[in-house]
């Protein structure tokens, strides 16, 4: 496991953290697409999203014991059941608002569906989408912390053993760096927004 | 073809043949059926009952992605792509084809000339950067850039105010010689239907209700509702459309040139005309005035001595350019000819009360 190799608390951190946001990315733009076509799955997907925003965090950490145990893996897990709402809702909002007279337009060029998602709609929804994966990195790095209590290792353990201890130091020393990542994490993100979403779909959604 | 939505009949059993290199208008009230009706002809709406064909192919045997691509369609609300440049609003099929970015770069260029926007000036703006004007020239720009044989225009100029609406039609009617393509265009502006169409058809309420030519309605409007359209009783206001033979008296009856004057003066007051077609033995033709035979008719014996060589004019010529040569050869009436006879006469007086 993962959480068994010599790696220093902030990567175990980043490491959670991260690759429970690239599986909620890689789960969540898609499952948005395909909201699109299908009535049905539109509905299940942003009922449950929804759903899950409703339950508590702790409540959800607790809940993926039961399931799947503990350790690393239910941690991820976890962590992207909480960081795929809003992407999801994020990404189909975005793709949806479209203007209709610019998807007819689109239609009318001649541009298959696919083509239509990926030169009119993606673009269109990138605003929407930056926001979505923005927020949702600071929930994944945020609920990192608290996965700590299921044995996922990284900066929450050290915050929580701190806390456990009355270790003040070893608590900020977990505490500090979970911070730091957060305010790095929205710098980032807002760098990336304004290199690459384009200058007038920005000025569009907001 | 019919299309329903629902309860409501769209389209109700058109019927329509479109000639290759024309400009068919459709023109018709709100909700007459006219957006649907395009959309067919590219397939993105399909008839419930009815069929289409292009140069003999019916067109659900052809992928209707391949088809609108090969069709260019300028939408009512323009829908330009707010995210795109110009450049890339037109070079977008180009691109998604695989066309080389000089290749692009050179038919955007061609294009936005096309249609008088300088391209250094435009390729790299945003379509909310450019007037409604410009947007529109850009529309039609990216519908033409695949060179489509066939273009669909649904109201390209509906949201203009009515002094730049005049100039974009000036400006297309300049576009449409120069590209020669067959053209769909929807309307519900008379005036515009008239400058730009070859072909006009009327709708309403999911029907054709008439389609002919622009002379074709004014003329003989299939009803009221088309004679009020196009107003027919405001025969002045479409002058410029009209033709010799839409206003001349049809030549009655052909005097002999031996006929006696008193005789010809009997027959020309019996039919109520003023002036009568007199043909000579060499079947040659001559007109006779009624008061110049009356002033005449003791001096001279026959009718052709006091006939006067007449101004001939051609049957399809237009009525315009017929009126201004009368007016530079002094001619008080016309001898309008077919086939080298005498068909009928245009007479200045009687087409003054006709037109008001
Ligand atoms: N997608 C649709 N669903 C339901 N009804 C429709 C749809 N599209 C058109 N209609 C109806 O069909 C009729 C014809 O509509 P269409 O858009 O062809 O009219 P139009 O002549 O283009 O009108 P306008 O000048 O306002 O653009 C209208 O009664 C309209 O409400
Ligand atoms: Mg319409």
């Amino acid at each position: 496991m993962v959480s068994d190799l010599l790696l220093t608390p902030i990567i175990q951190h980043i490491v959670l953290a991260y690759t429970a946001l690239l599986v909620s990315i890689a789960l969540g733009i898609p499952l948005a697409i395909l909201a699109l076509y299908s009535r049905n799955l539109q509905t299940f997907v942003m009922t449950s999203a929804n759903l899950m925003q409703a339950v508590p965090t702790l409540a959800v950490v607790a809940i993926v014991v039961p399931l799947i145990g503990i350790g690393f893996w239910p941690a991820i897990v976890a962590i992207i059941l909480r960081a795929l709402l809003p992407i999801i809702r994020n990404t189909w909002i975005g793709l949806s608002s479209v203007d209709p007279a610019i998807i007819a337009s689109a239609e009318g060029l001649g541009l298959s569906e696919w083509e239509i998602i990926r030169y009119v709609r993606l673009p269109n929804a990138y605003p929407a989408i930056f926001a979505g994966v923005k927020f949702a990195a600071i929930l994944a790095n945020s609920v990192a912390i608290l996965t700590a209590m299921i044995g996922s290792g990284g900066l929450g353990s050290l915050v929580f053993e701190g806390l456990a201890g009355v270790n003040m130091m070893k608590m900020l020393s977990g505490a500090l760096p979970a911070i730091g990542i957060a305010l790095f994490l929205d710098a980032s993100f807002s760098w990336m927004e304004r290199r690459m979403v384009p200058r007038s779909g920005q000025s569009e959604l907001e | 073809m019919t299309k329903r939505f629902g309860e409501t009949v769209a389209v109700d059993r058109i019927s329509l043949d479109i000639i290759g290199g024309e400009l068919l208008i459709l023109i018709g009230g709100s909700g007459s059926g006219k957006t649907t009706t395009l959309r067919m002809i590219n397939r993105l709406i399909e008839p419930d009952e009815g069929t289409i064909a292009i140069n003999g192919i019916d067109i659900r045997t052809i992928d209707g992605i391949v088809l609108r691509k090969n069709i260019g369609y300028v939408i009512q609300q323009i829908g330009l792509f707010p995210h795109m440049t110009i450049r890339e609003n037109i070079g977008l099929l180009p691109t998604i084809e695989g066309w080389s970015r000089e290749e692009i770069d050179s038919r955007v260029t061609e294009l936005l000339t096309l249609v008088h926007l300088p391209p250094d000036q435009f390729m790299d703006r945003y379509p909310k950067e450019l007037s409604g004007g410009q947007q529109q020239r850009v529309g039609l720009a990216r519908a033409l850039v695949m060179n489509p044989p066939l273009l669909l225009m649904d109201e390209p100029f509906g949201a203009l105010d009515p002094l730049l609406r005049r100039q974009l039609q000036d400006e297309f009617i300049g576009i449409k010689e120069d590209i020669g393509k067959t053209i769909v265009f929807v309307t519900h502006d008379i005036n515009e239907a008239f400058r730009l169409g070859d072909r006009i058809a009327i709708m309403h309420e999911g029907g054709i209700v008439q389609l002919g030519t622009p002379r074709d309605l004014i003329l003989n409007p299939a009803d009221k509702m088309v004679s009020d359209l196009v107003g027919s009783d405001r025969l002045f206001e479409h002058i410029a459309s009209l033709t010799v033979s839409d206003m001349m008296v049809p030549a009655s009856s052909i005097i002999s040139g031996e006929m006696p004057v008193q005789s010809a003066i009997e027959v020309m007051v019996q039919s109520g005309s003023t002036v009568a077609v007199v043909r000579d033995r060499a079947a040659s033709f001559f007109v006779a005035q009624l008061p110049t035979l009356l002033q005449r008719r003791d001096e001279v014996k026959t009718v052709l001595e006091a006939t006067d060589p007449p101004f001939f004019l051609s049957m399809d010529a237009s009525l315009l350019s017929a009126l201004e040569e009368m007016k530079a050869a002094s001619a008080s009436f016309g001898l309008v000819m077919e086939d080298g006879e005498p068909a009928g006469l245009l007479l200045p007086d009687d087409l003054i009360s006709r037109l008001v």
